[in-house]
């Protein structure tokens, strides 16, 4: 994940907030402005950066290392997704104060220990097929650039693998072959969600497939690579 | 017989039975069957038919109907039986003679033995369930007459014997045949049963045998000539000694053999079947084929299929064929002589039949649409007519003509790209002053208005507007020059609208001095009238006429296009340029220079310039003299750089990729309207609604569709229906 982001620093008044909350000590570290990473951390100068900026609340890449490294996941593992969801992340690799906040509220977490075991069971969500749905329709919002409409290709791609290693598609590389071979455009949410529902529903065999099944026309032309290029044998009726 | 008392005349009810004895009764028969005898022996003058017939009403009176009855059945039997052996006895031709003559004696005889016996018919008969004296009478005869075992065969041998040699040639009696059908069609089903039954049946193998024959050594036209004649000979029979009854039983039989059982062969004959007849307009024949195949089930289908597969072979080779495609206006001339040819066929042969026409017009719609330049040929023949081939052509005969290339537009698909030609070609029409009539112009126009709605010719129409008013606009800006302009350059110009003409504006080149002046004179002028707009000059269009002095003082005046002025009138300071200088001094576009400088330098009879090195391309180091030596014999010289009017293959790519994208929006806002309206719909119904919306002006191609429908949902005009992916909802 690479991106770049303002940072910004805890308010002293987040404290109060928060409470009894264990993590704050663990939030103060998250939470690093990266145009003063070199210094200090002073109250002080917290106070005076946060009047300067008072509404860039982000954790942002260095933070979300650090975050990974306490909860000892690797920043690249899938789960790493659910959590987004679970805080309805705006976009990949940065958490709003309110998402991220938010989030922990509504996963019930309050200590480290709490979020480690929470982990294994947002794992098991991705094996339910409603939940897990929802978290590859979710995905296309996140991992796309705010303001674009359609995901980049490389980024879909890369989301692909990573989605279908948790539900197996036989078809995912070929799929990804074909967009590089012929597609080479960015994807549109329509033909990312339809995407999951065709993995779904359409045999290995594509003998259930319909021309007149109003799929997004790169699946038909998928589905026509396949056939023409002998990849599958549709039983011909 | 009985004494008659006399008696005062008194009428009194029947008080008791009067028995008589039957001594009397048989007396009275006997009196009775005598003259029965009689009758048959022709000595019926000497009865008296009060007495017998009172003779008959005693017996019935007296109960002795059953007597009287049965008597009579026996007696006219016997002598039946004997009438019989006299038939048969009959030789050769007498026999049908004979018994023509023996049941017109019977007839008669029954006649009086009726009335002798009314009383009886009249009462015993109904009372006690028994034919009737006439009926009796044919009935006997048919038992014991028709149905003789000698007599039975032969007479239907002998009427299918006579019938026979007619059909051969021979001259029958058909009076006799006419007594003797006559005859049986009154004894009832004997008619039927005992003669037509056989007939058809005979018939059937005599035409089998004949078509087989016929078909063997006879070409289509004379074998229909043939079937056509027999089915008029066999109507002709019935109707002067057969049963009316049987004539459509009778064609009906000679048409199944004749012409349903060969069909296919006749149809497809080598040389003389539908095809050759169709090429070689033989209207005659068509029409005999076309009247006696309707009279077969799915004769005219199969007329109008073959006639169909005909067509659209032709006229698949037709526009695949590239030596006809080489001259358009060739191309679509033969297109019309086809259909001209065809609607002669179908109005002289075929009865004017509407289910021809829809074939025709199918077929014509099926591979004019093979080919797709068909619409920009069309085009071009239009442009050809109205440039040079109605010249001198009367109006009615104008929209003849016009309404004949309608009918071949109405068979594209692809009406759009044929809007495109035609306003490119009308634009250069326009623009040249090339157009033979202006009604005929507007003429078409309206035509394609009517056909095509509005929308379709409003921008036609604003390039009409567009040159009237630069007439206008010109006029304008001479009177306002008064004396101004003197010995300089004339200017004409056109003032195009952007937008109604389908010209791509181009980067202006480098006027030459000599007609700045005036040019800048008109922009300032027109600005002057019309405030807020843009005026650039098109110098990749328009002609200069340039005075040209040669060497041994040879004047020429020389037509040619706007860019070959600009360069012309730089050899009017130096003798030599080379291509750099030009390009530079000039900036036109680098191909458009290359064609410039090849018809100025490289055509025989219009180099007004020379080139070296004298090869035919243009390089980017050749050098350019002013042609001294350039002679003709013609004073005003043309040098044109006319492009083909065909297009060539990179332009044509780029016509048809402008009509694709013109194509998608006309696409979505068709989607959009009727999700709009429908609200929520399934994929095929919005295809299917698009496609007939649309097919006026072309048939959109169902993937366009589906990105298009794609291309909304991204834009939120659309969604999926949550619960059912097939189904689109319109998001207001």
């Amino acid at each position: 994940m690479e991106e770049e982001e303002a940072g910004t620093m805890v308010h002293t008044n987040f404290y109060c907030h928060l409470g009894n909350w264990g993590i704050l000590k663990k939030l103060e570290q998250w939470f690093i402005p990266i145009s003063m990473s070199p210094w200090k951390l002073g109250e002080k100068a917290a106070l005076q950066a946060l009047k300067a900026n008072p509404y860039v609340d982000m954790i942002v890449v260095d933070g979300i290392s650090l975050l990974c490294t306490d909860l000892q996941v690797d920043p690249q593992d899938i789960v790493m997704l659910v959590v987004s969801w679970h805080m309805k992340a705006a976009t990949m690799c940065e958490f709003s104060r309110q998402e991220f906040i938010g989030g922990l509220q509504s996963l019930g977490i309050d200590t480290i220990e709490k979020f480690r075991e929470k982990l294994s069971y947002m794992r098991s969500e991705l094996r339910d097929d409603q939940r897990f749905r929802e978290i590859y329709n979710f995905s296309f919002g996140w991992a796309k650039e705010k303001g674009q409409k359609s995901l980049a290709l490389e980024t879909a791609i890369g989301m692909w693998q990573l989605l279908f290693a948790e539900w197996h598609w036989p078809l995912v590389d070929h799929w990804c072959q074909f967009l590089q071979l012929k597609h080479n455009k960015a994807i549109s949410r329509d033909t990312w969600s339809q995407l999951l529902e065709f993995a779904k529903t359409i045999d290995l065999q594509l003998s259930n497939y319909d021309e007149e099944g109003a799929w997004p026309y790169l699946i038909d032309e998928f589905v026509e690579y396949l056939t023409e290029n002998g990849i599958v044998q549709r039983p011909q009726n | 017989m009985s004494a008659q008392k006399r008696r005062t005349f008194k009428i009194e009810a029947f008080k008791h039975r009067v028995e008589i004895d039957p001594k009397y009764a048989e007396r009275t028969w006997k009196v009775l069957e005598h003259a029965i005898h009689e009758i048959y022996n022709h000595n019926a003058s000497g009865l008296s038919f009060e007495e017998l017939y009172r003779n008959a009403y005693n017996m019935v009176l007296h109960k002795y109907g059953e007597k009287l009855y049965s008597g009579l059945v026996t007696t006219m039997t016997g002598h039946l039986k004997e009438i019989a052996k006299s038939i048969e006895d009959a030789q050769g031709s007498l026999f049908l003679e004979e018994l023509d003559r023996k049941w017109g004696e019977h007839n008669k005889a029954l006649q009086m033995i009726r009335d002798i016996m009314m009383y009886m018919d009249r009462t015993f008969v109904p009372s006690s369930g028994r034919t009737p004296v006439h009926d009796l009478g044919l009935n006997l005869w048919r038992d014991n007459i028709i149905h003789s075992s000698k007599i039975q065969s032969r007479l239907l041998d002998t009427l299918l014997d006579l019938i026979h040699r007619e059909r051969k040639g021979e001259v029958i009696n058909r009076g006799l045949m006419r007594n003797i059908t006559k005859m049986l069609m009154d004894l009832g089903p004997v008619y039927q049963e005992d003669f037509e039954k056989p007939f058809l049946e005979v018939s059937a193998s005599f035409y089998s045998g004949e078509s087989q024959q016929l078909i063997e050594c006879c070409d289509c036209g004379e074998y229909l000539r043939k079937a056509e004649k027999r089915l008029s000979e066999e109507t002709e029979r019935v109707s002067h000694y057969l049963d009316s009854g049987s004539e459509v039983k009778i064609t009906s039989v000679v048409e199944g053999e004749m012409i349903a059982n060969h069909m296919q062969r006749l149809v497809h004959m080598e040389n003389s079947g539908l095809v050759n007849m169709l090429v070689d307009d033989k209207y005659e024949d068509l029409a005999r084929m076309y009247s006696l195949f309707r009279r077969v089930t799915d004769g005219l289908l199969m007329i109008r299929d073959v006639m169909t597969l005909h067509l659209r072979e032709t006229g698949r080779q037709l526009v695949s064929d590239p030596e006809k495609l080489k001259d358009p206006v060739d191309f679509v001339q033969h297109l019309l002589d086809e259909k001209d040819k065809y609607d002669l066929i179908i109005s002289k042969s075929f009865n004017n039949d509407k289910t021809f026409q829809n074939a025709l017009n199918s077929s014509f719609e099926y591979f004019i649409n093979l080919n797709n330049r068909s619409p920009e040929f069309i085009s071009l023949y239009v442009d050809d007519k109205l440039r040079k081939g109605l010249k001198g052509v009367s109006e009615e005969d104008v929209e003849v003509v016009l309404d004949k290339v309608m009918m071949l537009f109405r068979y594209l698909q692809e009406k759009d790209v044929f809007e495109k030609y035609y306003k490119q070609h009308l634009a250069k029409r326009l623009l040249s002053g090339k157009t033979v009539s202006d009604d005929a112009e507007r003429s078409m126009i309206v035509k394609l208005k009517t056909e095509c709605g509005y929308q379709f010719t409003s921008k036609l129409e604003g390039m009409f507007t567009d040159m009237k008013t630069s007439v206008d606009t010109l006029q304008g800006f001479y009177a306002s020059q008064h004396a101004e302009i003197g010995d300089g350059p004339t200017l004409a110009v056109q003032v195009l609208t952007t937008g109604s003409w389908p010209t791509q504006p181009s980067a202006p080149c480098n006027l030459p001095t000599e007609i700045i002046g005036i040019c800048e004179k008109f922009r300032t002028y027109y600005l002057g009238t019309h405030t807020g707009r843009r005026l650039t000059w098109q110098t990749n269009m328009g002609t200069a006429d340039i005075k040209a002095t040669f060497g041994k003082a040879q004047k020429h005046e020389l037509n040619v296009s706007t860019y070959q002025m600009c360069i012309l009138m730089l050899f009017n300071s130096v003798d030599r340029l080379s291509y750099k200088e030009i390009e530079q001094a000039t900036e036109i576009p680098a191909s458009d220079l290359k064609r410039c400088l090849q018809s100025l330098a490289c055509v025989k009879g219009k180099n007004v310039l020379r080139k070296e090195p004298m090869s035919k391309d243009i390089a980017e180091d050749d050098a350019f003299y002013f042609n001294d030596k350039f002679t003709s014999k013609f004073i005003k010289v043309k040098i044109g750089t006319v492009a083909a009017q065909k297009e060539s293959e990179p332009e044509k790519q780029e016509t048809r990729q402008r009509v694709e994208e013109d194509r998608k929006p006309q696409i979505e806002a068709a989607i959009v309207r009727i999700m709009k309206s429908r609200r929520v719909l399934d994929h095929n119904t919005i295809v299917t609604e698009v496609t007939s919306q649309l097919q006026s002006r072309f048939l959109p191609n169902p993937v366009v569709i589906k990105k298009r429908i794609e291309s909304l949902i991204e834009r939120e005009f659309l969604e999926r229906d949550k619960a059912d992916r097939k189904l689109y909802r319109y998001l207001a």
